[in-house]
């Protein structure tokens, strides 16, 4: 698991000290502070960013909402943003709502409404809602990341990295070569937003990554997996075996 | 010549023969008509005519018994009526060829035929058709003998012997012309039996039988005598003159003659004096008609002069009731005016007094900070680190007090300007109780005051965020105030609504008068009574959470008891599953 790569833009080097000491505390990787809009667009192109806290006025003018606008217009470019603002402007807001999905937050903010300010960017963002505060959900899935609620803080896995899921009722583990972990999400969602060329379901209890697999041996019912590893494929699942032979 | 002379005065006795027979007859005669013809009355030009014609409106009577006639029917008796009206009408207005006409299409079994008889009698008499007319007298006698009334058949018998005269029949003039006189004398009309007896007179001098005309002629003038009637008189005497004259007795003739000059000569007078009454009337009836005219045109002033009133009148009547309108709405618009600018000067007075009230309690917060530095710095030069400690942490205290002041004025000041973003959104209590909650740590650690929020993960609500932090921070801030050291307090959920969620924040502090509660539950209560220096604010803060939960279109409450403890209970709408 990786940390969250977060760009902070806000002019006041006091408040972001603030911020990054909170951030940094709860495990967030702050790729860098932008104090302009110039800086920002810079920093936001050369660095890989998951999620952007933008303080809405910079110098006094709302550059931050003019970035969040910037970037919305490149296709694919957009990430999560979380809009920090001193002000209770109407209009400034209303402005920012175009740039949606968004998450606002009110100053002065205390860790708790970071936090949850940048987890509700992420859910808003990839549309999927009220993921990481429930107990039944940890895990909200995009198309390369699954971002992982650990602890206080949020976490992302590379989705070439797993090798295979092992299902386990409403538990998954997911497994990749370095490491092992336990999310909470159900089958169903989790078959609906992975990509379903890239990840094949073997078996009620198992989802296989068709790049990680190096062997099928149908006689024994057994998938061989990068890293030594191995998955059941059961009858139901056997056709698997032509898609991954014509892939091949 | 006398005889022409005589003959004159014969055709001149004409019309008044024919008139004078009239005037008996035909109001008889009237009445049994309208009698008989009664049934006819509901056809309305029918009775029209028959009104006109009793009238002696003959124009009109022509009118409607033509319209009357145009009306196809099969009742011939009813024909005849019709036609018998338009007949007589034009006899009336001496038209006697069309009345003639009319009186021919008159079919013998209508009830009055026999009257049509005489009429047509008299045309032809009139149209010097004697023996014509002769025959329609002797059919009418026939016809009418029975119903014939005595002064009718006199002046029948009378015009039978004119025409009978007129033919030369003398013989026969003479039978008709004594019934005629007979009858007359029975029925004491002396005027026409002076003229009865006038053509007897001539009927016996035309044939040259003077001894028998004489004693006629004389009895004729004696009549006269008796009359007042001028042309008799006047007829007679010239009678006697020629007939004395003949008789060569010129004495008696000259007598006769200066009679006759006279009575002439007074006709003369009474046509003279007519004429001047002729024209006196003319005068007058003209000065009547000046007079009519004059009013006519003082009429149409008036009607000019009542109509310029009557628009005026109404004119100002309009006028009237748009200025009762437009007034009306002046005292209305002027009403709401005035309770706008009662309510603005409360209003006003109300921010006047929060602005004392604020500006006292940060000065005297500023006060206390500038106190305190000043012994902060005191214990900085003696180096008396363990007080710095407890005088830090006041100081941090009066700066979140005035902190807490000041974010309430700024809310405060945008909910009544509207500026503050506001944005309805479903939400987990849980979280944003955690969220206000985590700033009062160090606070409630410092009083040593337990915290518990045992509010549901799963709740949600729907609300503004920032409203709803701001209700909680001030439920908050109060709970710990009015808390003693080791309360507790506690943030939970009670369900009592389908519909609303209820968030009690629960405190184990002092509690509140009833008087005190009421107070705060009021719709503008601002709470300026400064009881307890030390913990009762301005009551901004209270008077914010009111409004923020009204604007969340949610309810506030308060239970509590005095010494024990309070329970604010915000009521909020449940996000629908």
């Amino acid at each position: 698991m990786d940390n969250i790569n977060v760009l902070i833009i806000e002019d006041t080097k006091a408040e972001s000290d603030a911020l990054v000491k909170v951030l940094n505390t709860n495990n967030y990787n702050i790729i860098g502070i932008a104090t302009s809009y110039k800086d920002a667009l810079d920093l936001f192109y050369n660095n890989k960013i998951d999620i952007v806290v933008i303080d809405i006025f910079l110098n006094g003018n709302p550059d931050g909402i003019t970035f969040a606008e910037t970037i919305n217009v490149v296709p694919d470019a957009s990430r999560p943003f979380v809009f920090l603002t001193s002000s209770t402007d109407r209009k400034i807001f209303e402005r920012a709502k175009l740039t949606q999905p968004f998450s606002f937050l009110m100053k002065p903010f205390n860790e708790l409404e970071i936090l949850y300010a940048m987890e509700m960017a992420v859910e808003k963002f990839y549309a999927q809602n009220d993921v990481f505060l429930s107990d039944e959900e940890d895990t909200v899935i995009s198309k390369d990341y699954m971002f992982i609620k650990k602890g206080k803080s949020l976490k992302k896995v590379l989705l070439n990295d797993i090798i295979y899921i092992d299902v386990e009722e409403k538990y998954c583990n997911i497994i990749t070569e370095k490491e092992k972990f336990v999310i909470l999400i159900s089958l169903t969602k989790i078959l609906d937003l992975l990509d379903n060329v890239m990840f094949c379901r073997t078996h009620r209890n198992f989802i296989v990554n068709t790049e990680k697999i190096q062997e099928i041996v149908p006689a024994d019912n057994l998938i061989l997996l990068a890293g030594g590893h191995k998955a059941t494929l059961s009858d139901t699942y056997k056709t698997i075996i032509k898609k991954i032979r014509t892939l091949k | 010549m006398n005889i022409k002379v005589l003959f004159l005065s014969l055709l001149l006795s004409f019309p008044s023969i024919l008139l004078s027979q009239k005037q008996d007859t035909t109001d008889l005669f009237k009445r049994a008509f309208k009698h008989k013809s009664k049934k006819y009355i509901k056809e309305s030009n029918f009775q029209k005519a028959q009104s006109f014609y009793l009238e002696k409106n003959w124009d009109s009577t022509l009118v409607y018994s033509m319209k009357q006639l145009n009306i196809p029917t099969n009742d011939f008796e009813f024909k005849n009526y019709c036609h018998y009206l338009r007949g007589y009408s034009f006899y009336r207005k001496s038209l006697y060829k069309e009345a003639q006409e009319e009186f021919s299409n008159i079919t013998n079994k209508f009830n009055f035929y026999e009257t049509v008889k005489k009429h047509l009698g008299k045309i032809a008499l009139k149209n010097k058709e004697y023996e014509k007319a002769i025959k329609h007298f002797v059919e009418y006698q026939k016809n009418a003998s029975s119903k014939l009334i005595i002064s009718d058949k006199g002046s029948v018998e009378h015009n039978i012997g004119v025409c009978y005269l007129q033919l030369k029949k003398f013989d026969k003039a003479e039978y008709y012309f004594i019934e005629s006189s007979k009858i007359k004398e029975r029925s004491k009309d002396t005027l026409k039996l002076i003229s009865s007896y006038g053509e007897i007179a001539n009927l016996y001098y035309n044939q040259y039988k003077d001894d028998l005309a004489i004693p006629y002629f004389q009895k004729a003038y004696e009549l006269s005598k008796k009359t007042n009637d001028f042309n008799s008189k006047r007829r007679t005497a010239r009678n006697m003159a020629v007939v004395e004259e003949n008789r060569k007795n010129y004495k008696l003739s000259i007598v006769y003659r200066k009679e006759f000059e006279k009575w002439k000569d007074s006709l003369n007078d009474q046509d003279k004096i007519w004429e001047v009454a002729e024209l006196e009337k003319e005068f007058a009836v003209k000065q009547k008609q000046n007079e009519v005219n004059k009013l006519e045109a003082e009429n149409k002033l008036k009607v000019a002069e009542r109509n310029k009133l009557l628009y005026s009148a109404i004119g100002l009547l309009l006028l009237l009731v748009t200025g009762g309108y437009f007034y009306r709405e002046k005292i209305k618009s002027n009403k709401i005016i005035v309770a706008q600018k009662a309510t603005l000067d409360e209003l006003n007075a109300t921010k006047d007094k929060l602005f004392s009230i604020v500006s006292h309690d940060l000065r005297s917060s500023v006060n206390a900070l500038k106190t305190s530095n000043t012994k902060l710095q005191e214990s900085l030069e003696t180096k008396n680190f363990t007080e710095l400690d407890t005088q830090l942490n006041t100081n941090s205290a009066i700066t979140n007090g005035a902190y807490n002041l000041l974010d309430n004025l700024l809310n405060w000041a945008l909910l009544q300007t509207e500026q503050g973003y506001f944005e309805i959104t479903s939400m987990r209590v849980f979280v944003i109780v955690e969220h206000v909650a985590y700033n009062y740590k160090p606070l409630l650690l410092d009083k040593n005051i337990s915290f518990e929020n045992t509010v549901t993960k799963k709740d949600f609500i729907d609300a503004d965020q920032e409203s709803l932090k701001i209700i909680l921070r001030n439920l908050l801030d109060n709970a710990i105030k009015f808390s003693t050291e080791n309360g507790s307090i506690k943030v939970y959920s009670q369900s009592t609504n389908n519909n609303f969620y209820e968030l009690v924040i629960e405190d184990t502090g002092l509690g509140m008068s009833e008087s005190t509660r009421l107070e705060l539950l009021k719709e503008t209560a601002l709470l300026s009574k400064k009881e307890n220096e030390d913990i009762i604010g301005t009551g901004l803060g209270m008077q914010l959470v009111k409004q923020m939960i009204q604007k969340n279109s949610g309810k506030f409450n308060i239970e509590s008891e005095l010494g024990k403890g309070t329970k604010m209970i915000v009521s909020l709408p449940k996000t629908a599953s």
